[in-house]
């Protein structure tokens, strides 16, 4: 069953140098406890995907579209309606720790706040709570560290408390904003396991840059570049068989792949010129695609890409 | 350590006002022996000859080596002595003990209303910015904390006491009243403080208005606060938990400014109410070049501005729980 289905859509945020179509015509479809990786150069949309499904962006964005959440469009509910779905239902951790901590309250009640909001628990049985999501998410001594302020916590001791945050009230959906990123190696490993770890029962749209933490958590892969998807496959797929010119080249310009940048540089989200969006970066580039812009064919076995060396109509 | 070094500094903010206290007084023009000579730009009545005089500046010293006058100035202050006032024939430690409460009373009350209210609108109005209630807040706070505190007195007077007769016309109290019970004298007190205290609300109100909804514009763009967004929590207890304290912090050094700033306005408005306080004092003791009176005016008001800071101080280190681990 589909915990999460996105039609057709756009956020754009109106700017004194005109719109900047930030997400443009997604699609995208999250079954029951699947984990959905998203993944993207720099200011691809990522993030603001992600905001726009829990209605964060600021009152001026122009959202359209539908985010159809356990049968509910929630561009369609009340603030009110919204609220009880923040936190409780889905839950964001967002991209960097280290800002995303209120710097003068305490850890403890940071996390404890939604305990309290969204099951109604008493101080003390809030407290408890707390301590038990910080042994979660393999903080040492909780009952400590609950008293302490974010500044007391390294950065992966930070990416902890979010992710506790996160789960403090048994959300069914988590958005994970970047999670990995900025942390050293072994950390990193360490973050990647408790996320796969923590969320075996519940759906997780997983952001990120990272590709081998992509890999090792997620079921399906969606590739974005420049407010749109791009290619959507089974995580294997996606590694083995990649078939968007920019997914390719995406992995080749990792590391362990010959670390080869992709030419030229992201386009500007303002005034988008029509034909493929990845054209002026593309090797593979024909005549028509700087004309026409390419709609997301079907490969088959689920294998979406949105280019027109592929597409036969 | 960082202890200590504030310790000293305050010690040392301490001498450095002193002895602006002493000499600042002697850059004036005239004496205080030719108001009670009857300096005759003056229109004065008293005259004093030529003699006595002379044995006044020798009774207060004032003949002496300016040094000398330093020395003991500062040595009688350490003993608590403040000197004896000239114009009041009083002892100036006494006059102003009895003139400290009544300003405490009006800045204490002024302060704290003016701050909260000043703080709470600030932050609202950042928190709607752009929208009618912050535009509404921003005009009317500003248009009214535009009016210098003397004028503003007047005219509530001319209004509240003349016209309408609502509030007393001066004073702290009414003059050889009897009270019948201490509840009855507290609101004969609250009465008299209401037109003097609402005059310097209104007039300092703004600053630390702007102050705060500029502080809290920033606050409100902060990642933390997405994120307590994110957990659901209502637009209200946002402002409160996570906005507030991040806002107060840059500024509450620049708030307990606002206490020393305040002083002018006080003393105008001690002077149109005819409050005793140190404010009133103050004024009287510049009129009649009361040296003595006017050092122990000055002081006192020195240190209620170094004591706000203490606060401020204080309470900078309660908001960031970054400052008290280092
Ligand atoms: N409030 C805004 N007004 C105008 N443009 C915005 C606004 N917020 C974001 N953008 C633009 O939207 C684009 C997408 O930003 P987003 O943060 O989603 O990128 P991202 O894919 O998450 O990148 P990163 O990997 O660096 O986090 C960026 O080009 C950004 O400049
Ligand atoms: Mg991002």
């Amino acid at each position: 069953m589909s915990i999460l289905r996105i039609t057709n859509l756009k956020t754009w945020f109106p700017t004194r140098d005109g719109i900047v179509k930030a997400v443009n015509a997604v699609d995208l479809e999250m079954k029951e406890t699947e984990r959905f990786g998203l993944i993207g150069e720099t200011g691809s949309g990522k993030t603001i995907l992600g905001m726009t499904i829990m209605r964060l962006l600021q009152p001026d964005t122009r959202v359209e579209g539908e985010i159809v959440y356990k049968g509910h469009d929630l561009l369609k509910l009340s603030e009110e309606e919204m609220r009880k779905i923040r936190g409780k239902e889905i839950a964001m951790i967002l991209q960097n720790p280290t800002t995303s901590l209120n710097p003068v309250l305490k850890v403890g009640n940071q996390i404890a706040e939604a305990i309290r909001l969204h099951q109604g628990l008493d101080k003390r049985a809030a407290k408890e709570k707390v301590v038990e999501m910080l042994e979660a998410v393999k903080i040492p001594s909780p009952e400590k560290r609950v008293n302490e302020y974010p500044h007391e916590f390294s950065g992966g001791m930070r990416e902890r408390v979010m992710i506790a945050m996160a789960l403090a009230c048994n959300p069914t959906l988590i958005i994970a904003d970047e999670p990995t990123t900025g942390l050293d190696v072994t950390i990193k490993m360490q973050i990647v396991r408790l996320m796969k770890e923590v969320t075996k029962q519940r759906s997780m749209l997983f952001i990120t840059h990272d590709l081998d933490a992509a890999a090792e958590i997620c079921d399906n892969i969606a590739v974005m570049y420049a407010g749109e998807l791009v290619e959507y496959a089974k995580t294997e797929a996606i590694f083995k068989n990649p078939m968007h010119p920019y997914t390719q080249g995406f992995l080749n310009s990792l590391p362990n792949r010959g670390l080869k940048p992709i030419r030229g540089m992201s386009p500007s989200l303002i005034g988008i010129p029509n034909g493929c969006r990845f054209y002026p970066r593309c090797d593979c580039a024909e005549e028509n695609c700087k004309i026409n812009h390419p709609e997301m064919v079907e490969l088959g076995n689920g294998h979406l890409v949105r280019c027109l060396l592929h597409d036969r109509s | 350590m960082h202890q200590i070094t504030k310790i000293t500094g305050y010690i040392a903010i301490i001498l450095i006002v002193l002895s602006f206290n002493f000499f600042l007084p002697r850059l004036m023009p005239g004496d205080p022996l030719s108001f009670l000579t009857g300096d005759p730009s003056m229109d004065m009545p008293i005259v004093l000859d030529e003699e006595t005089r002379a044995k006044l500046l020798v009774y207060y010293g004032l003949d002496k080596p300016l040094l000398q006058q330093f020395a003991d100035y500062m040595h009688n202050i350490l003993h608590g002595d403040l000197g004896w006032s000239i114009y009041f024939n009083a002892p100036v430690s006494e006059i102003l003990i009895g003139r400290l409460k009544w300003t405490l009373l009006l800045l204490g009350t002024a302060t704290a209303l003016y701050m909260t209210f000043g703080i709470l609108l600030g932050a609202i109005s950042a928190w709607n910015r752009g929208k009618k209630r912050d535009v509404g807040l921003l005009v009317s706070l500003l248009s009214i904390g535009s009016f210098p505190p003397f004028f503003l007195g007047m005219l509530l007077i001319i209004l509240f006491c003349v016209n309408l007769q609502l509030f007393p016309l001066f004073g702290a109290k009414t003059p050889f009243m009897r009270y019948s019970s201490p509840l009855d004298e507290a609101t004969d007190i609250l009465y008299h403080l209401v037109l003097p205290v609402t005059t310097l609300v209104i007039c300092y109100i703004g600053d630390v208005y702007l102050l705060m909804r500029n502080s809290m514009l920033n606050v409100i763009g902060e990642d933390y606060i997405v994120t307590a967004r994110a957990k659901g929590l209502s637009e209200w207890y946002i402002l409160r938990k996570h906005a507030m304290k991040n806002a107060l912090l840059p500024i509450t050094t620049m708030i307990a400014l606002r206490v020393g700033f305040m002083i002018s306005g006080m003393i105008f408005v001690e002077t149109v109410f005819a409050y005793p306080g140190v404010g009133r004092l103050l004024f009287d003791a510049v009129t009649y070049r009361d040296y003595p009176l006017l050092q122990g005016a000055f002081l006192v008001i020195t240190l209620v501005i170094i004591a706000a800071n203490f606060v401020a101080d204080i309470i900078y280190v309660r908001l960031d729980p970054r400052l008290q681990h280092n």
